[in-house]
């Protein structure tokens, strides 16, 4: 069989075997077979020395023309081939997206926590701090620099927690001690009062304590909220503007506030503040009683007499204060049937959160 | 304060019109600082209840003493009733019980039928209707008794009651008589004269005996009244009625008397009661014959503090020990009654009383408050002696007590009064500049509005005005009006809340936001969050018990007055409540618990008067981290979790100075030996991470493993730091080497890795970390293996040729320095 015979069934086995390679792993050894080092065409253009000039040219171009051919063809079949291979892969590689994914644990915040935080935001972005003080009280911070007279009923102790006074003083009063768990955090109003210059702008989140047994809607702790601000010029109208601008973040763009006069000892006028119910809106429903507003908060303007007792001059400086029950907001907000589920930490009702 | 409308509409007849539309009543009171609690509507009960004509009575075929009636109701055709009274003719009107009302007692009527005859209601007694006692036969009614009506309209039963809460400054609204004079002003009414004592029985009554029957006594000669001390009683009156015939009060007055919320007892306290009710003034009546006389006969009456050796027996017969804090009433056999509060049983006015010392007296606002409080014996009279009695009305309120006492107990009305009253009240005046009112509220009101709103008020002011001032006279009943911020809440409040601006306080040098440790309080429990803890809060209060059970003994805050045993103390720890927390999950079948609370721990000292408080985070997790999941196994919870969590913390909170070191076991005896381990920062103590021990968790019905930690958070505020520097990485890549160690089991892992680390201090090493810790096969035994990676690197390549010899060089001086030898 001349040279040129055998170019030509290389040809036909080019186009047959590599063309037709029905794997790569086969293609690959197509490859080897032809232009690997002992392949076919390579013997035959290392044969291509032995030809006389004439045939050389002959040959040598054909012979040439078939490798490039071949490598074509092989770059060719290879591509075919790799998108098959993909394609395969890609096909067994189809996930059921529907499972659910791999999630890391993750905790949350305790409802109460967290509208205390939702709450404080609101305040720290018109400019208020946040201020603490002890949970354990002595009566001057919690009732007598607060106004409340020596009679008053929330001293006594059916109403009030006290504590034994370790200091070898002898109290004097009806009263077990001068030492009582806070009854609200207004006592912070007075050490910061007593500690700080106006202008005063503060928020006092806390723990306070009162003596009710604990019952669906009782705690004998919970969490309270109190606001005060002292600065020159303060007015009624600014209180109103403050909470009003509150409620609307807090509650939403559409709820009202509504004043009622009321009476406090530390704040002289006081009111109290209904918020619109967000339910009814107004009209009345189950969740408001009826009445389309509920009671959120107390507030007024800061009694002369607590100025006097915090250091303050009350013909310079007036000021307001607003109290609310962190409690009592979430109750509202989201309708708790029971406040006992806040405190008994079911891992069930931490999840919803 | 519970207010029959039908009794305010005879005080101040204008205020019909307003109360028709009760909502917007309601609404305009809320407003106004009068709160209703509830509204009440008496005869709402008779519903279904009607005036029938009996047009035909036949005996009832079966049954001699049943009689069947046909009754006109209204209606086209008239009912049949079957009734059993006998006390009626055909021809009269009653009160008919329709099908489907309900009378008093839950009492349904149904459609029956009685021995054969059809029954469809029934005809009503005064008794079964809860309006009298006869239970005799039907209530008769008169012959124009319009047929159909429904009765309780008739009747004029029909009634609402507002319960209304009166705020401590308003002791004047605790009256009818204040009602009526707040309801005036609101809603612009003419003011009721309240100044004559004909009042207390209501318009419909027949008012025949006009005179009250006087007694030729006269009050000085038969009792006599010491005040001991003026400041505890400011004013004492008393009037003496004779020959009164005690009995059951008239119909009337128990309507009455009940509609304000008290109990109808005998016409002597029912007249005491309504007149209370009315003016305000609370009495007390004696029966005069039971107090010890004095020489001249007379009854004498003292009226002193409580000696310490001093007891009383009060009319709930409990006998009461009694101390200098008491006011008392007393004769020369001792106190009779608890000045304010309560009477003794020995003078109390009985069926037999003929003679009755009347007292009208005001007692001091703290010492009756004191001794009501202090007994617990609260009552509609103390109530309002501790918030306060208006002085100036005592006489006007006791001659219409003892004239109407006089009446209706067919007495005799002696002559005098006693009066003892040396300080005479003088009404103070309060300026109140314009300028004020507008710069508290922020409004732009006139001196106008202000007087106007005032003076409806029935405060006397007088104005000034080139100096736009007002000087406002307070009458006695306002006595709680004390400064001129007490008279701007006054027009505030009339004037209308809603009508005032709303601003926002434009202050100048006002910062806000949160201080550096709340800050760093948040990113606490946001680190703690991430790691899958949810935040719980427990009660504060903490039981002894259970710090007993914990084998720890910290000083704790003890409550005087506490609610329970259990909640006796201020807690110490946080971890106790925790755990009743973890119990309380598994006993309700939650068994995966991650729980962490932040809150404040107290602890008492000597010699101070607060416990100290501290703020701790602490954390129990139980289970596993999650449920199982088709790609996720549960991952059960151990020790090195609750460590790993607080390593993160540290490195969130920037704390470099912490090391955890393996605690004496008996500094925790509620946690596992072997299982503790203490967090240092800067060389102190700062919390401690463990298992429970096995025998906590049963004590603390748990059985399963715990994992727990608890930290002092300010110490970790105190340490935490923001990044200073940054350290550019190196862009080149470095070498890493596996090492395995033998070393002896007691050998620490923190211990070999300090060494290394200190070792390759003076080469290329920049990293080390455990990746491996195995005992068993292979491996001898008393030892373990311990398997670091190694990472050289440099701020260039490095070549093989230089790492090699500074590792094994650091691997010689390992092997010397703790006997760790390299595991092939």
């Amino acid at each position: 069989m001349s040279t040129l015979d055998e170019i030509e069934r290389l040809k036909e086995q080019i186009q047959e075997k590599i063309g037709h390679a029905p794997t790569l792993d086969v293609l690959d050894k197509e490859r080897v077979d032809l232009l690997g080092r002992k392949g076919a065409l390579t013997a035959l253009l290392r044969g291509l020395g032995n030809l006389d000039p004439e045939e050389r040219a002959v040959i040598g171009k054909a012979a040439n023309e078939i490798r490039a051919a071949a490598e074509a063809l092989l770059e060719e079949r290879k591509g075919e081939l790799s998108a098959q291979a993909l394609d395969q892969k890609l096909a067994a590689g189809r996930l059921d997206v529907t499972l659910p994914g791999r999630v890391t644990p993750l905790g949350a915040q305790h409802l109460i926590s967290r509208i205390r935080d939702e709450i404080i935001d609101v305040f720290a972005g018109i400019g208020y701090s946040v201020a603490e003080g002890p949970e354990v009280e002595l009566e001057f911070f919690n009732f007598t620099a607060l106004n409340h007279s020596i009679q008053h009923p929330a001293r006594s102790a059916s109403d009030t927690f006290y504590l034994h006074d370790l200091s070898g003083d002898t109290h004097a009063g009806s009263e077990p001690s001068e030492v009582v768990l806070r009854t609200h955090t207004s006592p912070v109003q007075v050490r910061t009062m007593q500690h700080e210059e106006p202008p005063i702008y503060i928020l006092a989140p806390g723990k306070v304590y009162r003596r009710d047994a604990a019952d669906p809607t009782h705690l004998p702790q919970f969490t309270q909220m109190e606001g005060l601000v002292v600065d020159r010029d303060i007015t009624f109208a600014d209180l109103r503007g403050t909470l009003d601008y509150f409620v609307k973040e807090m509650f939403g763009k559409d709820r009202k506030t509504r004043f009622r006069p009321h009476f406090f000892p530390f704040t002289e006028p006081s009111a109290e503040v209904d918020v619109s119910c967000g339910i009814c809106d107004g009209s009345g429903c189950r969740f408001c009683g009826n009445a389309g507003w509920i009671e959120i908060l107390g507030c007024g303007m800061v009694d002369p007499e607590v100025f006097k007792h915090s250091g303050i001059d009350p013909n310079v400086y007036t000021g307001f204060a607003f109290g609310m029950g962190v409690d009592r907001i979430a109750a509202l907000r989201y309708d708790i049937p029971d406040i006992r589920i806040l405190i008994d930490g079911d891992m069930r009702f931490l999840r919803q959160f | 304060m519970r207010v029959s409308l039908k009794w305010l509409k005879e005080m101040l007849p204008g205020i019909k019109e307003h109360y028709a539309d009760l909502d917007n009543f309601v609404y305009t009171l809320d407003m106004t600082g009068t709160a209703v609690e509830a509204v009440e509507t008496a005869g709402e009960a008779l519903e279904g209840i009607v005036v029938g004509h009996i047009t035909a009575k036949d005996k009832h075929p079966n049954a001699d003493t049943l009689w069947v009636t046909q009754v006109n109701i209204g209606e086209e055709e008239p009912v049949q009733i079957v009734c059993g009274a006998d006390n009626f003719e055909a021809g009269d009107k009653v009160p008919v019980a329709t099908v489907g009302s309900i009378l008093p007692g839950d009492f349904k009527i149904k459609k029956s039928k009685l021995r054969g005859e059809v029954s469809m209601g029934m005809n009503c007694s005064a008794r079964e209707l809860g309006i009298g006692a006869d239970a005799d036969g039907l209530l008769i009614l008169p012959a124009d008794a319009p047929i159909g009506m429904p009765f309780a309209s008739y009747w004029d039963m029909a009634d609402t009651i507002l319960d209304l809460e009166i705020t401590p400054n308003r002791p004047d609204c605790l009256s009818m008589r204040g009602i009526a004079r707040e309801m005036a002003a609101v809603f612009g009414l003419q003011q009721p004269n309240f100044d004559g004592s004909d009042s207390g029985i209501p318009n419909s009554v027949d008012k025949v005996e006009a005179n009250v029957r006087q007694s030729e006594k006269d009050i000085h000669s038969l009792a006599t009244v010491t005040v001991e001390d003026s400041s505890d009683c400011p004013r004492y009156a008393a009037r003496v009625i004779c020959d009164v015939t005690v009995g059951p009060s008239p119909d009337w007055l128990v309507e009455r008397v009940e509609a304000a919320g008290a109990r109808s007892i005998n016409n002597i306290v029912d007249i005491t009661n309504l007149v209370m009710f009315e003016t305000g003034q609370p009495f007390h009546a004696f029966d005069l014959d039971t107090i010890a006389k004095d020489d001249a006969g007379r009854a004498a009456v003292a009226v002193r503090r409580a000696r310490a050796d001093e007891s009383i027996t009060t009319l709930d017969e409990v006998e009461r020990k009694l101390t200098p804090e008491n006011l008392l009433i007393t004769d020369s056999s001792g106190p009779i009654t608890l000045a304010g509060v309560m009477g003794a049983a020995s003078t109390e006015v009985t069926e037999d009383t003929t003679n009755i010392l009347l007292e009208g007296a005001v007692f001091d606002q703290v010492v009756t408050s004191r001794t009501s409080r202090g007994f617990q014996l609260i009552s509609e009279s103390s109530l309002r002696f501790e918030r306060g009695v208006d002085i100036e009305n005592t006489i006007l309120a006791l001659d219409m007590c003892a004239e109407l006492i006089t009446k209706l107990g067919q007495g005799k009305l002696t002559k005098g009064t006693i009066d003892l009253y040396p300080n005479v009240y003088e009404r103070r005046t309060i300026e109140l500049p314009l300028a004020k009112v507008n710069a508290l509220l922020g409004t732009v009101l006139d001196l106008k509005t202000c007087e106007e709103t005032l003076r409806k008020l029935r405060f006397d002011v007088v104005v000034d005005e080139d100096a736009k001032v007002l000087s406002v006279t307070v009458p006695g009943f306002r006595d709680e009006v004390r400064r001129d911020v007490d008279l701007i809440e006054e027009v505030l409040r009339l004037y209308g809340m809603e009508n005032t601006p709303a601003t926002l306080p434009g202050g100048r040098e006002r910062i806000g936001g949160l201080t550096h440790n709340q800050k760093l309080r948040r990113k606490l429990e946001q680190t703690l969050r991430t790691q899958g803890l949810f935040e719980t809060l427990t009660l504060p209060f903490g039981n002894p018990a259970d710090y007993k059970k914990l084998g720890v003994q910290p000083r704790l805050a003890q409550l005087h007055n506490p609610l329970s045993q259990d909640q006796s103390v201020l807690r110490a720890q946080l971890l106790p409540n925790l755990l009743h927390s973890v119990a309380l999950n598994l006993k309700r079948g939650t068994r995966n618990v991650q729980l962490y609370e932040v809150g404040t721990v107290f602890e008492s000292a000597e010699g101070r008067k607060q416990p100290k408080e501290a703020e701790h985070v602490a954390a129990v997790l139980c289970g596993a981290w999650n449920k199982r999941s088709w790609n996720l196994p549960a991952v059960e919870i151990d020790f090195f979790d609750a460590k790993g969590i607080i390593e993160t913390l540290l490195r969130e909170l920037g704390i470099e100075k912490a090391r955890f070191v393996a605690a004496n076991d008996e500094e925790y005896p509620y946690l596992q030996p072997g299982r503790i381990a203490e967090l240092y920062i800067g060389g102190h103590v700062r919390g401690v991470v463990g298992e429970l021990h096995p025998r906590e968790t049963i004590a603390f019905d748990i059985e399963e493993p715990v994992i727990c930690f608890e930290l002092q958070c300010k110490a970790l505020y105190k340490a935490a730091k923001d990044l200073s520097e940054v350290q550019m990485p190196s862009r080149y890549p470095g070498i890493e080497f596996d090492i395995a160690l033998l070393v002896d089991d007691d050998v620490s892992a923190e211990g070999i890795t300090q060494r290394i680390e200190s070792f390759g201090k003076k080469t290329y090493l920049s990293d080390v970390r455990l990746f491996d810790v195995y005992q068993g096969k292979g491996v001898p035994e008393g030892q373990k293996s311990l398997a670091f990676s190694l990472s050289y690197r440099s701020d260039r390549t490095l070549s093989m040729d230089e790492v090699e010899p500074q590792h094994e060089k650091l691997l010689a001086s390992l092997q010397k320095a703790t006997g760790a030898t390299l595991r092939s």
